[in-house]
């Protein structure tokens, strides 16, 4: 998951081994990952966003909202580098990088953060969304530098 | 308003470590005994039970009621997590000045190592106790273990205040001194500095030394009115003021991860015990990792907010030291007993017990901390010795 990642959109890079089982109220949020676009809700009562799911405002209790499209942009809040695998299957993807971004929209999402050294991520980088395609069907978002000048994937939003 | 007329008179602990085939039950009732004895009663004088043991164990008091043979004016299970044993003491308090009971039992027992040797792999674990809220946002990213959410914090403090890892070493090292006075601590040789650093890393920032030990284990207390206490063989210590907080909303959210819950719950204590945290003497605090004591020595005001490095640093947690803290050894060297020790360290400190070479001289005040329930929860005493 880090590291020199042409890989990091590739399926061979990331075996993943948990795959989210989507609830009702998450199931937008998974399928718009499916299709390689961030969605939040946003309430049509505050206009404030939330994160994760509910059917409800997190901050007005209304169940007036919408999935939004985002930019995908915003700022790595805090992160860790995970040197130890919790599962025999992770030992290879080790080092890897779980993070918590803050998007310019407010929430903040647990992801990884991709296509820099473990050892060059630091706090306040500005990171924007890339989506990894598993063989299981599924999709997760990741983020990677903004300023990274590697080859763009035609997956970022 | 609480009228501080309630006191802990006993307080007791297992075996500490690895306990070979331990039950948590088994664990408890070593604890319980040994407690009750401690504070010079039987066991028809107990008509309160508030315990706490591995989460996925239903209605544990029952269990405990049913081993020791005790019914109970009141009783309950806790689930604030690692806050739970501190708001036992708490909820014991309150049940006992509204006159629902008059003593009460609070425990909390694990058997984390012997769970271990009997569940198999660690994978195993891991794929039968996943919730599906956490294999949802966590699991699928890699996120795994609470070393990666504490690390998630003190990553955060370090780039706001430029709180460095020998700072956190401080931590590790200045409780494992105070554990090598410590008979029953799991950990006896003294931790250097170069070891702290050279620990192989788990979650960075931290490594093997910043994190809590696993233990099979149990801790007791016994709460009743101080009024009693006159006739009992221990001085009360006096539980003079407590409170909570609790951040529900989550650990990503605000600024929670850096300014913990303990700020609020603190400032609740400080108030109910009409004190200051300069009148505290002892801190005994809840140290899953290193960098938990840092942040609540902050939100706790024996500092100010970013200046926990400094204060660690300067030596504060040593038996001189400003604010000797978890001077049993704590959950980094002691053993983790969820925040259990802490009470019973702090009785035990407050009581002037210790040889002199383990007693923080003068002892009045302690502050207890619990923190947990997936790091949002947080609880807070403060106890006064006679």
């Amino acid at each position: 998951m880090s590291g020199p990642t042409q890989g990091a959109t590739t399926e061979a890079d990331h075996p993943l081994r948990v795959v989210p089982q989507p609830t009702p109220e998450s199931q937008p949020f998974w399928d718009a990952c499916a299709r390689h676009e961030l969605v939040i809700q946003r309430c049509r009562s505050c206009g404030r966003f939330w994160f994760p799911p509910s059917n409800h405002c997190q901050h007005c209790w209304s169940e007036d909202f919408a999935w939004e499209p985002v930019s995908g942009r915003g700022e790595l809040y805090t992160f860790t580098v995970y040197r130890r695998a919790y599962a025999p299957e992770l030992a290879e993807q080790l080092p890897y990088v779980v993070g918590v971004v803050e998007l310019e929209q407010g929430p903040r999402l647990i992801t990884n953060i991709v296509d820099r050294e473990p050892g060059d991520v630091r706090v306040g980088m500005p990171v924007e969304v890339v989506f990894l395609d598993f063989p299981a069907g599924v999709t997760l978002h990741a983020f990677r530098p903004r300023e990274n000048s590697r080859t763009p994937s035609t997956r970022a939003v | 308003m609480y009228q501080r007329s309630v006191a802990i008179v006993g307080a007791a602990h297992s075996q500490l470590g690895e306990v070979p085939g331990s039950t948590a039950i088994g664990l408890m009732a070593d604890a319980s005994v040994a407690a009750v004895a401690d504070a010079g009663l039987t066991p028809a004088s107990i008509d309160g039970v508030i315990v706490r043991g591995p989460d996925d164990e239903y209605c544990f008091q029952q269990q405990v009621g049913e081993r020791l043979g005790l019914n109970a004016a009141f009783s309950t299970s806790l689930g604030n997590g690692g806050a739970s044993q501190a708001l036992a003491v708490v909820l014991a308090s309150l049940a006992i000045e509204a006159g629902l009971a008059t003593t009460v039992l609070c425990g909390y027992a694990r058997n984390s190592w012997s769970r271990t040797r009997r569940s198999g792999s660690r994978k195993a674990r891991m794929n039968q106790s996943t919730h599906n809220r956490t294999r949802e946002w966590r699991d699928s990213f890699g996120y795994f273990g609470e070393p990666a959410t504490h690390a998630l914090g003190a990553q955060r403090h370090m780039a706001m205040y430029g709180t460095t890892k020998e700072q956190l070493g401080h931590v590790a090292v200045s409780v494992r001194e105070h554990a090598t006075r410590n008979p029953h601590a799991q950990m006896q040789s003294p931790l250097t500095m170069e070891e702290y650093l050279d620990g192989p890393l788990v979650a960075e920032p931290f490594g093997i030394y910043d994190c809590s030990l696993r233990t099979d284990g149990a801790g007791a207390v016994v709460v009743t009115e101080t009024a009693r206490a006159k006739d009992l063989p221990h001085p009360p210590v006096v539980v003079r003021g407590f409170g909570s907080h609790n951040n529900l909303r989550g650990w990503t959210i605000d600024d929670h991860m850096v300014q913990t819950a303990a700020r609020a719950s603190g400032e609740r204590a400080y108030r109910i015990a009409d004190v200051s945290p300069s009148d505290i003497d002892t801190a005994q605090l809840y140290d899953c990792f290193t960098y938990m004591v840092l942040a609540q020595l902050e939100d706790y005001g024996f500092c100010e907010k970013g200046e926990g490095g400094e204060l660690v640093a300067s030596g504060a947690l040593g038996l001189d030291g400003a604010i000797p803290t978890n001077t049993s050894g704590g959950q980094l060297s002691e053993g983790h007993v969820e925040g259990m020790l802490q009470v019973v360290e702090a009785v035990r400190q407050l009581r002037h017990e210790y040889p002199a070479e383990r007693q923080v001289p003068d002892a009045r005040l302690a502050l207890v901390s619990g923190h947990g329930g997936n790091t949002v929860c947080h609880t807070t005493l403060i106890l006064e010795g006679g």
